[in-house]
């Protein structure tokens, strides 16, 4: 029996040493360089909190949480209602198959790559938009150019994205609600828009919760796409705070103001999804 | 005769929207097709006389080396996602059917691992990496990326490793099967759809992962692809048709990969926001 006792700690140990030595360690290393002045070079200065207060008087800071947040409340208004209206509005069409293929194609390519082809969407010159736009008159638009244009602009491509992944999981919660009800309710006289608002949409609430809080954990930690479309620019108006953390740390060598930086981030991700992830714990646990 | 107009209007605003979203990806395929020259002289909407995309891709893969850093991913989406499911599997069959004392801390600790975003790592990961001499290496490259699908990987084994009833593991046990033997005779064998999971999530993540590849790597020996795919677009513009060849070539691995598992996609996904 304690040979037993033995080997089931040697069958957690892989698992368990590169979390803790490649991921755990590192993260209190990293909370313990934000409170000192590094270039990562020369020798750490302890600088306490001062990285931290430096942050507020920070203008490309604060530019950069302000994209941040333009980037949450727009990634649920256009991945998240988009993807809710969408999915409403396919069930049961013809053709239904294909046209939700098409929405989910996106999801099978990387950030990478989705910035690519938006950056050639976007290309002034050549790009696929200003070609489409100049037929009927319009003038050729700097989309990734101009403030604020520049973070819509990358938000159109996201959503193109990420729209897909929260229609198919609204698509599965459709089906989950037993037709009758709905149709009760039709019957009853109350219109589609009614029947919507007070009967399928409560019922959605689960599957709204988890596309929410994903889409706003996603949203934060945007950085891919900004990076290959715009590098935050131009002279970083359009950063947010992964894209901030990245250029203070890797670009300027700011480590401990870096290490601030990606601190705060975690803090604000980890607020939005302590609630979620605190009920999936319980749930889980007591199954067990 | 109004729900006809009603249903009309729907089909008009799908289809519409169904457009604006193929219109990027007919896009990169037409323009993949033409030579540098024929899309310099043609609208990007015109088809191509001559059909460029395989020299297209022959020369993405041979000027940008995509070819090595193709390679590199590929053993790291390989070898990232077979040491995070074996790792995870065995963790999970241990945490959920040996019990050992502590296994819910135990959990909770590698779970943590799926909370903070990567930014919380980049620093500490790059100074132990240059310190240790794993920097701008393969090995170091495979074993962040395995760490880093540990916790999500095991969350999806623990959770189905309860689904697998008790008489079974019984049975074994009566017949003399030790951990290891039930371990790999009875779970293993069972555990085809949260290694599916596993593998169609991680494996794609570790393909389109940017961060750890530009933070930790430097030369061509390590680089994993999708850095070198967004150095192909650098600000200089480059040549189009030859980038976006280099785009179908460098997502062909994770849409296929896509469609062998597609349906797996669904459970993942509802998994996966679970584990966030």
């Amino acid at each position: 029996m304690k040979n037993n006792k033995f080997i089931s700690y040697l069958f957690i140990l892989p698992a368990f040493l590169l979390v803790v030595l490649l991921l755990i360690a590192p993260m209190f290393q990293n909370i313990y360089y934000s409170f000192f002045k590094w270039d990562g070079i020369s020798e750490p200065i302890f600088s306490g909190l001062r990285n931290y207060t430096a942050l507020f008087s920070d203008s490309n800071f604060i530019t950069s949480f302000r994209n941040t947040i333009v980037w949450v409340i727009f990634t649920i208004i256009f991945t998240v209602m988009g993807g809710l209206i969408i999915a409403v509005f396919l069930r049961g069409l013809k053709f239904e198959n294909i046209f939700k293929s098409v929405f989910y194609i996106p999801i099978t390519i990387s950030f990478v790559a989705t910035g690519i082809i938006w950056n050639y969407m976007y290309s002034r010159e050549i790009g696929v938009a200003n070609t489409l736009l100049s037929l009927i008159g319009v003038d050729k638009i700097s989309w990734l150019v101009n403030v604020p244009l520049n973070t819509f602009a990358l938000l159109i491509a996201w959503t193109w994205q990420q729209l897909g992944t929260n229609m198919v999981l609204f698509l599965m919660g459709l089906t989950a609600i037993p037709i009758e009800q709905t149709e009760a309710a039709m019957i009853e006289g109350s219109t589609k828009w009614q029947t919507f608002i007070h009967i399928t949409f409560p019922m959605l609430r689960p599957v709204t919760t988890v596309v929410i809080t994903m889409a706003m954990a996603n949203s934060f930690k945007v950085f891919d796409l900004i990076y290959v479309m715009t590098r935050g620019g131009p002279y970083r108006s359009s950063e947010t705070l992964a894209v901030t953390m990245f250029r203070e740390t890797f670009t300027m060598f700011n480590m401990g103001y870096g290490a601030a930086i990606s601190i705060v981030l975690s803090i604000v991700v980890i607020g939005v999804s302590a609630f979620y992830i605190k009920s999936t714990l319980k749930k889980d646990l007591l199954y067990y | 005769m109004e729900v006809k107009i009603r249903k009309t209007f729907t089909y008009i605003i799908i289809i519409i929207l169904v457009l604006v979203w193929l219109l990027p990806m007919f896009a990169i395929v037409i323009t993949a097709f033409k030579s540098p020259e024929e899309f310099a002289s043609q609208k990007f909407y015109e088809l191509p006389k001559k059909i460029s995309f395989i020299s297209n891709i022959k020369i993405a893969v041979e000027h940008w080396k995509l070819y090595e850093h193709f390679v590199n991913s590929l053993i790291y989406a390989v070898s990232g996602g077979v040491i995070a499911i074996i790792a995870s599997s065995m963790a999970g069959f241990s945490l959920i059917r040996l019990k050992p004392r502590f296994n819910l801390p135990i959990f909770l600790i590698i779970f943590s691992g799926t909370l903070f975003p990567f930014q919380m790592y980049l620093i500490p990961l790059y100074r132990l990496f240059n310190n240790i001499g794993l920097y701008d290496t393969k090995l170091g490259m495979i074993l962040i990326y395995s760490a880093l699908c540990v916790p999500f990987s095991l969350f999806v084994y623990r959770g189905f490793y309860t689904t697998i009833p008790k008489e079974i593991e019984d049975a074994a046990r009566i017949d003399g099967c030790g951990p290891l033997k039930l371990y790999t005779r009875i779970f293993l064998p069972q555990s085809v759809a949260p290694t599916a999971v596993v593998a169609l999530f991680q494996m794609t993540w570790i393909w389109n992962d940017l961060l750890f590849g530009m933070v930790l790597t430097r030369t061509g020996a390590a680089r994993p692809v999708m850095v070198s795919l967004a150095a192909m677009s650098g600000v200089s513009g480059g040549i189009i048709p030859y980038i976006m060849a280099g785009v179908i070539f460098t997502s062909i691995p994770t849409i296929l990969l896509f469609i062998l598992l597609r349906r797996y996609f669904i459970s993942g996904m509802v998994l996966s926001v679970a584990g966030e």
